[in-house]
């Protein structure tokens, strides 16, 4: 598997604080990375700093072979490059149809004169844009609540909701944030066995949490982070044995007590 | 052109209409810290400050060391009517409370055409005594505006950094979400904070009204250049707004009295969009998502 | 930093259970109310009215398109207070094209669009990136600024005084009805232009981008391109609307395009209602026709209109088009 995304040296500091703090780590490409961290570790800022929301201070972000760094979001959308956020957003007042609508701009979009004279060319892409939220749907099993508006939706179908419109954007690769903060158990394996079947269909993930066992249970590769650097990296059961990210997670009594 | 006369006619004057500045954008941004409302309404306070100073003041002729604090507490007696009719409905809904204000603002001018005539009136200066200090030539009744609201504002800087209320204030608007966890947005919080903004831009309105001119549309100007202030300083920022008010006072009392007032509102209003364009939270304010 | 969403607007109104059933529905009843409203406007001339009354139709289809294209601006998110001066912009633009350079009607309603979409194209990019309170307040000073160039630039734009005697365009547009059916014929193409867009997959994009910009970006869609394309669009109609007015009025100063014209026409599209084209144009009618009953109170009428502005947003945020379907909701349950 070759380097799909690369992260070197990235760097953040807002007001003296180092949010993020040479960061560096890679995605490979078809694999699902797990980046985690405690809570204020860095995790939501360097995942900005990945995907164009804000801007790096220092560092470089290599996608596809080609340099991004401060990119903009929607140009890097472009490329393949798609993220959904921590929490939920989704258009809660539109349809679950119309949300992934909106996800399919990249393909749908005919240039302004097209769309407006809505031209042979704007109804096909029209057609198959439809087409393509219809698949998203039915792939995530939200075909049956398609007409309901979002905002009424249980939480985890909002998460998965949220999924979608990203998938809708066609992406080769995926980032996710926080995908099952706030979730049952049950509604947590429902967006596992969701991530795994993204996967199936190609698509190279990361997924940001703080959920050890969620990420554990899921993930080729885990990186940890802590402080805004990486503290450790590896398969799941590489790092849950690393004395440092156990100490950095649980604290240093727990470290010592988890050493036994 | 440059004789120390007139530039501490300048200086003087820059000090006055600081203060004026000052005292009119602190309310402004208290209000918006506190209760996330943009104050659209905010000129017309001040202008009603200047229609109460004319009556309690240049009609009944009470002595003005009274005159001028009783008509600011009137006319923020007066605003916590309108706390309860309208403002409540836009607590923590900027965007609304914008909107809804400038209606406010509509009806308070228009209304005080009905009632006072769109002419222009003046209200007698304290002292009109011109005092001499070497080259320089101070006017009294500017000197008195100086002093009345570096009194004012000594008393605001007390209030908000030694009094439980006032702390809890301060708090509030600086940081609206921790106030909130800490449950001190209460009402009286509210209606504490109101009535000193409204009590300072009504002041700020009656020394603009005797230095300059009172008409029921004076109000846009210190609404306009309340807006400025916290643009410059940052929104939300005490200490940042104190700095914009000094700013905008000094440059316009120099680029006025040097270049004409116009030339005056642009160069201010220019620098102003700059700065929201590369710097929107202001110079001392800080960004809001990071 | 979400600017203006439908969804914290409307948070209080309960929306259907299936969000987009009946939009077609909804938009064939759209459609029928529009149709019958040309239809009065186009027989207007013929119903022996007072020439007086034929100038307020004009006044409200010139009102009309300044509206409707603000309603562009608003429906993204952003509330312009120089909307009127946009508009101003274009009338100056048109009337010195006739006035001081001899050019022809057509060519100078030409500049009436550019002039302000030009200046829209400059600033564009710069206010639009910024957040909803900071934009109204940039607009508002960026107004005040352009105010006082038409008062300064003197030789230019005859100060505070304005251009008198401005001449007709054309002989025949002497005649009332002549005037008013060109100006119907400007606001059908400037409205339905606007609706033509916002019915597209442009509107569509609009209203993604208001509802959450950041969700909108992160999807691909370009949006601060989109959203200047839209404002210089948008600036672009307002300037005809100041186009023709001028020729209608035949004097422009700089009052007539101040902060209480573009106060007016926000007014207009918040009480109609914000997140629907219908809104400015039943704004439009309401507040251009409701001050004809209070002629000579003039200061009367405004205190109206701030009472009107406060009771939408505290308590109305859809305005009365959200009124009316409200209503009709409750009426069709009532009777079924």
């Amino acid at each position: 598997m070759s380097d799909f995304l690369t992260v070197d040296g990235l760097s953040r500091h807002f007001g003296g604080v180092k949010a993020v703090n040479d960061l560096s780590f890679t995605v490979k490409e078809g694999e699902i990375l797990g980046v985690i961290g405690p809570n204020g570790a860095g995790k939501t800022t360097s995942i900005n700093l990945v995907s164009g929301v804000a801007k790096p201070d220092q560092g470089k972000v290599v996608f596809a072979g080609g340099a991004v760094t401060g990119k903009a979001p929607h140009l890097l959308a472009r490329m393949g490059l798609v993220r959904t956020f921590q929490a939920t957003t989704v258009f809660p007042e539109r349809s679950v149809h119309e949300n992934v609508l909106r996800g399919t701009y990249l393909s749908r979009y005919p240039g302004f004169f097209a769309a407006f004279f809505n031209t042979p060319r704007a109804r096909k892409l029209a057609a198959e844009s439809e087409a393509l939220a219809h698949e998203v749907l039915e792939w995530l099993g939200l075909e049956t609540v398609a007409w309901d508006p979002a905002g009424s939706l249980p939480y985890g179908y909002q998460k998965t909701l949220n999924m979608a419109i990203a998938l809708a954007a066609k992406p080769r690769l995926i980032m996710l944030d926080e995908p099952v903060a706030g979730l049952s158990a049950e509604e947590t394996d429902h967006v596992r066995d969701t991530i795994l079947k993204v996967r199936d269909r190609g698509i190279t993930v990361a997924v940001v949490d703080h959920n050890m066992r969620f990420i554990s249970g899921l993930c080729d590769r885990v990186v940890v982070i802590n402080q805004g650097s990486r503290l450790a990296e590896g398969t799941p059961k590489e790092v849950l044995s690393n004395p440092a990210v156990v100490e950095a997670y649980l604290g240093k009594s727990h470290a010592a007590a988890y050493g036994q | 052109m440059f004789s120390p006369a007139v530039l501490g006619q300048v200086l003087i004057n820059g000090i006055s209409l600081s203060a004026i500045y000052i005292l009119v954008s602190l309310g402004f941004t208290l209000l918006f810290g506190i209760m996330r409302v943009v104050n659209f309404a905010h000129g017309a306070m001040a202008m009603l400050g200047g229609y109460a100073l004319y009556y309690i003041y240049g009609e009944a002729n009470l002595p003005y060391l009274i005159a001028m604090p009783l008509a600011a507490a009137s006319v923020a007696a007066l605003a916590l009517v309108l706390e309860r009719l309208v403002y409540r409905w836009f607590y923590q809904k900027m965007f609304q409370s914008m909107i809804g204000l400038l209606g406010l603002d509509m009806a308070l001018v228009y209304s005080a055409v009905i009632i006072w005539g769109p002419h222009e009136r003046s209200i007698p200066s304290p002292i009109d005594t011109v005092y001499r200090l070497g080259p320089l030539f101070l006017s009294g009744s500017k000197l008195v505006v100086i002093g009345l609201a570096a009194v004012t504002l000594a008393a605001f800087y007390l209030f908000t950094h030694f009094t439980k209320y006032g702390l809890a204030m301060r708090a509030a608007a600086q940081d609206v979400e921790t106030a909130e966890v800490q449950g001190i947005n209460t009402d009286r919080i509210y209606m504490l904070a109101f009535f000193i903004a409204i009590f300072m831009a009504a002041m700020a309105g009656g020394f603009f009204a005797q230095n300059y001119i009172l008409s029921p549309f004076m109000g846009e100007r210190q609404l306009m250049m309340a807006f400025i202030a916290v643009i410059l300083g940052g929104m939300g920022s005490i200490p940042g707004v104190a700095l914009g008010g000094l700013i905008l006072g000094m440059a316009e009392s120099i680029l006025g009295t040097y270049f004409g007032s116009t030339t005056s509102v642009f160069v201010t209003f220019g620098a102003v969009i700059v700065l929201l364009i590369v710097r929107p939270w202001g110079l001392l304010g800080i960004p809001e998502n990071r | 930093m979400k600017t203006i969403t439908a969804d914290n607007m409307a948070a209080s109104q309960k929306q259907p259970h299936k969000a987009d059933e009946g939009s077609t529905r909804q938009l064939r009843i759209k459609l029928v109310l529009g149709l019958g409203l040309l239809a009065i406007f186009i027989i207007l001339p013929f119903l022996g009215l007072s020439g007086f009354t034929l100038s307020l139709a004009t006044t409200i289809l010139i009102t009309g398109i300044a509206t409707t294209s603000l309603h562009m601006i608003i429906r993204m998110g952003h509330v312009s207070l120089a909307h009127g001066v946009f508009m101003g912009l274009g009338a100056y633009a048109a009337v010195l094209s006739v006035v001081k350079f001899g050019l022809p009607f057509p060519i100078a309603m030409i500049f009436a669009f550019l002039a302000p979409a030009a200046l829209a194209l400059v600033i564009g990019p710069m206010l639009l990136r910024l957040s909803g309170k900071y934009f109204v307040l940039v607009t508002f000073l960026l107004g005040e600024i352009i105010r006082l160039v038409f008062v300064n630039w003197q030789s230019f734009t005859g100060g505070s005084n304005g251009i008198f005697g401005i001449p007709l365009p054309y002989e025949g547009l002497a005649d009332p009805v002549a005037f008013y059916y060109m100006t119907l014929i400007a606001a059908l193409l400037c409205i339905g232009f606007v609706a033509r867009m916002l019915q597209s997959d442009i509107g569509r994009i609009i209203d993604t981008i208001r509802e959450d910009s950041r969700l909108a970006e992160c999807a691909g869609i370009p949006v601060l391109r989109m959203k200047v394309t839209v404002f210089v669009i948008a600036c672009g109609l307002a300037g005809i609307a100041g186009g023709i007015s001028g020729f209608f009025i035949r004097y422009i100063d700089p009052t007539s395009f101040s902060i209480v014209q573009s106060l007016n026409f926000v007014v207009m599209n918040i009480v109609g209602g914000m997140f629907q084209l219908a809104g400015p144009i039943v704004g439009t009618l309401f507040f251009v026709i409701l001050p004809e009953f209070l002629r000579g109170y003039v200061e009367l009428q405004r205190v109206i209109f701030g009472v009107c502005l406060i009771v939408v947003m505290a308590f109305l945020p859809t305005g009365i088009v959200g009124l009316a379907a409200y209503i009709r909701h409750q009426l069709s349950r009532w009777f079924k």
